[in-house]
């Protein structure tokens, strides 16, 4: 059972609520004429007074500040900075493989996923910058209101794919946060990693796991013997005749596999975590605040 | 047949089936178990494992025990094993012969004698033998006992079940004559089991003994249990008396008499102790005669069978009573009239009838009351003559006319009339004296203010003073009687209204009549020749049903002479077409003919003869089959080899959660009725909310939700104002403090709300909430729910509900968003109320808003977005006023008299202007 929209957004603030407000680290910001916290050294839409300049021709006689110009014989226009704001793009896995929670006692990695995605979206809004989810309907979204619509289009997307998909909405230079499981294979993993990081982008990759895949499930009595591992609709299943054999295999294997995406993200100039269930999301959150965070 | 001590097999092929347990053994220790099934996400990281060791199966050794057992036992059970087979039964040789006592006195433990024969027939059944059957009452049909069979057993299993109790004798001299003669075409070895009642026919010897003659002879009888028949009681004044009929017993015993009415309620009961030995005993139901005249059956609590139970008809219930005035005209009269003291008195124990004599005395009639009304002499006077000597009871009363033409119809001669006390008279009015010896007045209480005024005086006579039943305290006659052949003639020398004394007056009265009342005989023997057709007879359980088809119609005179048999079965007799299931209807048609009474007291039959074998019936365990219980043991250790191999499998859910569960389903059960929730409270608090009041008729529930949602939306759409779903809630219940708005329909049906629901209703007003009633039934819609205004009075009588008014012109509800001239929803035309403008305390914002437009079926929308709701008298127009409408209640309930004070706003202006 998934919690309604407000709920979510009532959750994602909580954990969020002990950081400081997100203002993403931006050396070159995303190519938006809207409105943000970074100065721009230029005029533009803000809010922060930037010049008076003398009134041209052309100009509307509603922008005349009539105050300045009264202390002298000319006119004058008053001309704030153009602040503009940084975009974080952020991908949360939907795929059936995200479904999946040992114990009901525990949290599915979806549902986890989606609590950082929200959390982190609500950091970023916070701080006042633009937040946008990869796969949704094509809309950032901004100001402290935009949680919720945020939450609200994050919670109709019922199922993705895998892997992140290009996004055409998507402005350059903004950054970008995968989360997900990523176990797919690594040349897949490598295409997408590639594809966003020419768009230009620079993100970072969170891989959320459970402590059950992490070992096979080591020290739990139910995997033990002689054990049919399935998964997915389409009957996929592998029957283990013995899983004390197979766990060696599988945590090397698993190894080797995280090791891939690391050097993929690398490559890219991007940043790699991993987050398991049974730690609590803070600590995820707070990794990510600061990967994100000017230095 | 396979015998092992106390256990017999009735299919022993199948323990061949045992030695192929070991197989089992074998191949459950091969089978490798099932593994677990575990979903993985990651199953891409297990493909292509290089392994090589198989698990090997580890089948724990208990386990695979339990399923040998479960195995083992499903094999014996299927062998069908009987505990203790033939323990019951006849022994012996040949053909068996089932000799059944089905008359009245084998009912009461039917079953126990059916299980006797029962059990005695499937041993024959399990030793290959052939089996007849001979019932020694005359069957339903009027036949006379035959004997059934030679059989296999198993046919004649039917018929042995298909067996009744009859409510007759049994008829064993036929019996013996039914069986002689199925002797004589079926010889050869024979053993009998005779199924005995013990009660004494005049034939129970020589068939017992001739059964023994034939071969080797088992009676059952049954000597715990005392055979008992209850003759008709015998009816007194205020009592009935209770006999009731038994075999002797070695031991005291008591049977419990009840008294039933005819809806079979107990409205009296008797303990009849009976002492050891006796042959029967005797006890008293007490009753008023009111009740006595709702009985309509006796029986002995405990027993069933037709001689347990008696059927009281009209000789024992109300007596039909005829009323004769001097006048038609004046004797209803209240307080003067002729017949209004009798009325009074009479009307609630017996059957009151009025008319002309020839009609009164065309029917039965026990008691017939003339008052102050001289009988004409010729054939009026022979007739009533002829009815009194042939058992009535007359009783008249003086008067002026009486007085003048004394006629031979009196106990005494009459003399004169004098009047005690009054303008001319030195006497004073007398009182009664107390009753005599004779009297069966006897025991009455004497009032002190009954007086008497005026009489008629008796000649004097020698014979006078035994006819007197009660007289004045100067020795004047007050009530005289005399017996005339089987009947009697009353004479009260005053009238039968107050004018001559003020007995009619007094309780005393009523007492005296009463008793008169039950001394009369009835209606007894009046009956004569006509013949009276069976309505619902016995059966041999003592239930009642209807007449079979052989049942015969039978004399009314000869019904207490008949002996109940198939043509005459026990029960009820009376005229068709009077008669039927309805016992009020016809009550004075319907006679009773009782088994008890008709049939001699019942008498111990003979002993069984020498070298017959006696057994008892019910003391013997009945033969048990034990298959289906050992199948459903192999069935409950299969269940357990089932949770056991989840549990090894780990499949199992671990029992807290279990539990949890449980509760979790036992509170949904609890919670029960199906209504639509109310948010939570951390839900109601998110968001702004109508809420409206759950009515309990789910659709009008429904209605009330679309409307409010159809509100919702339309409110959400043309103002700042951001509402969410609609709640449904329940007053009392559910928190009221989270909506600005209830909207409640008042139904016709809806109940004044309780304690807790007034208390949170007026606290959710106090604190500035709004309800809007809605009755409607206003303007256009008139009619269409009414009474829901009385509702609407019942609903609010405990809620603060401010003085009221229509709605103003310029009334904040009319201009809080929308400039409104009037307030339509699905009607219109009605008037809208709210409180008078004169509640500073709330900002003058009315707590209650009464109208009857309903109008949340015009701002209803169903799923597609339609409104399912047509308004009245229409238009597109008025749907648009009353969402309007609902705009502007919205506002009015979230913000309160702030466009109220936008009145004020010209004068603000101009001030500041100033």
């Amino acid at each position: 059972m998934r919690a309604p929209p407000g709920h979510a957004a009532l959750r994602a603030e909580a954990l969020g609520a002990r950081l400081p407000p997100l203002v993403v680290a931006a050396d070159r910001v995303a190519a938006t004429v809207l409105q943000g916290v970074h100065g721009r050294r230029r005029s533009g839409q803000g809010d922060a007074f930037w010049q008076f300049r003398p009134y041209l021709p052309g100009d509307t006689a509603g922008r005349i500040d009539w105050r300045q110009s009264a202390k002298s014989d000319r006119l004058f226009i008053r001309e704030t900075e153009w602040e503009a704001a940084q975009t974080v793009a952020v991908w949360s896995d939907a795929s059936r493989s995200m479904e999946w929670a040992f114990s009901r006692d525990r949290p599915t990695k979806r549902q986890r996923a989606d609590l950082l995605t929200a959390a982190l979206a609500a950091l970023v809004l916070r701080g006042g910058e633009r937040v946008r989810l990869i796969g949704g309907p094509g809309r950032s979204h901004a100001g402290r209101a935009g949680l919720a619509s945020f939450v609200e289009v994050m919670g109709g997307v019922a199922k993705s794919r895998a892997l992140p998909s290009p996004d055409p909405g998507l402005p350059r230079h903004a950054r970008v946060v995968l989360i997900g499981d990523f176990m797919a294979p690594l040349p897949e993993i490598h295409a997408a990693i590639a594809a966003l990081a020419a768009w230009p982008v620079r993100g970072h990759i969170l891989q959320v796991l459970d402590p059950e895949e992490e070992t096979l499930g080591e020290g739990n009595r139910a995997y033990a013997g002689r054990v049919l591992f399935e998964w997915g609709s389409g009957g996929q299943s592998i029957l283990v005749p013995r899983v004390e054999e197979a766990r060696p295999v599988y945590v090397e294997r698993l190894r080797h596999h995280r090791q891939g995406i690391a050097a993929i993200a690398a490559a890219a100039g991007w940043g790699f975590m991993t987050h398991h269930l049974d730690q609590p999301p803070q600590a995820a959150l707070l990794a990510l605040w600061q990967a994100l965070a000017p230095q | 047949m396979l015998s092992l001590g106390p256990v017999a097999f009735a299919a022993p092929w199948l323990l061949l089936a045992l030695p192929a347990l070991p197989v089992l053994w074998w191949l459950l220790r091969v089978t490798p178990p099932s593994p677990r099934r575990i979903g993985f996400p990651a199953l891409r990281l297990l493909r292509d494992l290089p392994i090589t060791q198989e698990t090997p199966a580890r089948t724990p050794w208990w386990l695979l025990l339990l399923r040998m057992v479960a195995a083992a036992l499903v094999i014996l059970g299927l062998a069908r094993p009987v505990l203790g087979p033939g323990l019951g039964g006849a022994a012996g040789e040949g053909t068996l012969l089932l000799a059944v006592d089905d008359g009245w006195a084998a009912a009461g433990d039917w079953p126990a004698r059916m299980a006797a024969a029962g059990s005695a027939l499937e041993r024959a059944g399990r030793e290959g033998r052939r089996a007849a059957l001979l019932a020694t009452a005359p069957t339903e049909t009027g036949e006379a006992p035959r004997i059934i069979g030679p059989m296999p057993p198993g046919d004649l299993q039917a018929r042995l079940a298909a067996l009744r109790p009859k409510p007759w004798q049994p008829d064993r001299a036929a019996a013996l004559a039914a069986f002689r003669a199925w002797r004589a075409a079926h010889p050869g070895p024979l053993a009998t089991l005779l199924v005995t009642d013990a009660v004494e026919d005049g034939g129970a010897g020589p068939l017992q003994a001739a059964l023994a003659e034939a071969g080797p002879l088992t009676v059952a009888r049954d000597e715990a249990r005392p055979v008992r028949l209850l003759p008709p009681p015998v009816a007194e004044a205020d009592r009935l008396q209770v006999r009731v009929q038994q075999l002797p017993t070695t031991a005291e015993t008591a049977a419990v008499v009840l008294a039933r009415t005819a809806d079979g309620r107990a409205l009296a009961q008797v303990t009849v102790s009976i002492p050891a030995g006796a042959a029967g005993g005797e006890g008293v139901l007490e009753l008023p005669i009111e009740l006595r005249n709702q009985v309509v059956r006796l029986e002995i609590e405990g027993e069933t069978g037709a001689g347990a139970v008696v059927l009281l008809d009209e000789r024992f219930r109300r007596r039909p009573v005829g009323l004769l005035p001097p006048a038609e005209q004046s004797a209803e009269t209240p307080l003067i009239g002729d017949l209004f003291y009798l009325d009074r008195a009479l009307a609630p124990f017996v059957e009151l009838r009025r008319g002309p004599l020839d009609r009164l005395l065309a029917r039965p009639i026990a008691v017939l009351a003339l008052a102050d009304r001289p009988v004409a002499e010729g054939a009026e006077q022979q007739a009533l003559t002829r009815w009194v000597e042939g058992g009535g009871t007359l009783v008249r009363f003086a008067g002026p006319r009486l007085a003048e033409r004394p006629d031979p119809l009196l106990p005494v001669p009459l003399r004169a009339e004098r009047q005690l006390g009054g303008a001319l008279s030195w006497e004073q009015p007398q009182r009664l004296a107390p009753f005599p010896e004779t009297s069966p007045f006897l025991g009455l209480p004497l009032p002190a203010e009954v007086t008497v005024e005026r009489q008629v005086l008796a000649e004097p006579s020698p014979r006078l003073s035994e006819r007197v039943w009660a007289r004045l305290a100067d020795g004047t006659p007050l009530v005289t009687a005399e017996a005339r052949g089987k009947g009697r003639v009353i004479l009260f020398h005053v009238t039968a209204n107050a004018e001559w004394s003020n007995l009619p007056l007094s309780g005393l009265f009523v007492q005296m009549l009463r008793r008169i009342v039950a001394l009369s005989a009835g209606i007894q023997g009046q009956e004569g020749e006509a013949p009276l057709a069976p309505l619902e007879v016995l059966d041999g359980f003592g239930r009642l049903g209807a007449a079979p088809p052989a049942a015969a119609a039978l004399p009314a005179a000869a019904i207490e002479t008949t002996l109940p048999s198939p043509r005459h079965p026990p029960g009820w007799y009376g005229t068709p077409g009077q008669g039927g299931m309805d016992h009020a209807a016809n009550a004075a048609y319907r006679r009773a003919l009782n088994l008890g009474g008709a049939i001699p007291a019942p008498r111990a039959a003979p002993p069984p003869p020498e070298g017959a074998g006696v057994m008892a019936i019910g003391g013997i365990p009945a033969e048990r089959d034990l298959g289906p219980w050992l199948l459903a043991l192999a069935l409950l250790l299969l269940a357990a080899d089932l949770v056991i191999g989840l549990v090894l499998r780990g499949l199992l859910a671990l029992p807290a959660r279990a539990v949890r569960v449980g509760a979790v389903l036992l509170a949904l059960l609890a919670a029960g009725g199906a209504r639509a929730q109310a948010p939570s409270p951390e839900q109601a608090a998110l968001a702004a909310r109508l809420a409206y009041v759950v009515t309990g008729d789910a659709s009008l529930d429904e209605t009330q939700r679309m409307g409010l949602a159809g509100l919702s939306d339309f409110v959400n759409r043309r103002t700042a104002a951001a509402l969410a779903e609609p709640a449904a809630v329940v007053p009392g219940q559910d928190d009221l403090s989270f909506y600005p708005l209830l909207y409640w329909v008042v139904t016709p049906e809806a109940p004044q709300p309780d304690g807790a629901a007034v208390a949170a209703l007026n606290a959710f007003m106090r604190q500035g909430g709004i309800i809007l009633f809605d009755t409607r039934d206003e303007g256009s819609g008139e009619g269409f729910a009414s009474g829901a205004r009385a509702a609407l009075r019942r609903v609010t009588r405990d809620l603060a509900i401010p003085p009221l008014t229509p709605v103003s012109e310029d009334h904040v509800l009319k201009r809080a968003f929308y400039l409104l001239p009037d307030l339509p929803g699905r009607f219109a035309g009605g008037q809208v109320w709210v409180a008078r403008d004169q509640d500073r305390a709330n900002d003058s914002v009315s707590p209650v808003i009464i109208g009857g437009h309903d109008w949340a079926a015009a701002w209803a929308t169903d799923a597609r977005g339609n409104n399912p709701f047509a308004v009245v008298p229409g238009g597109t127009r008025q749907r648009t006023l009353a969402y309007r409408f609902g705009v502007n209640l919205v506002m009015y309930a979230l913000t309160g008299n702030y466009k109220g004070d936008q009145v004020h706003v010209p004068a603000i202006l101009e001030r500041l202007g100033n």
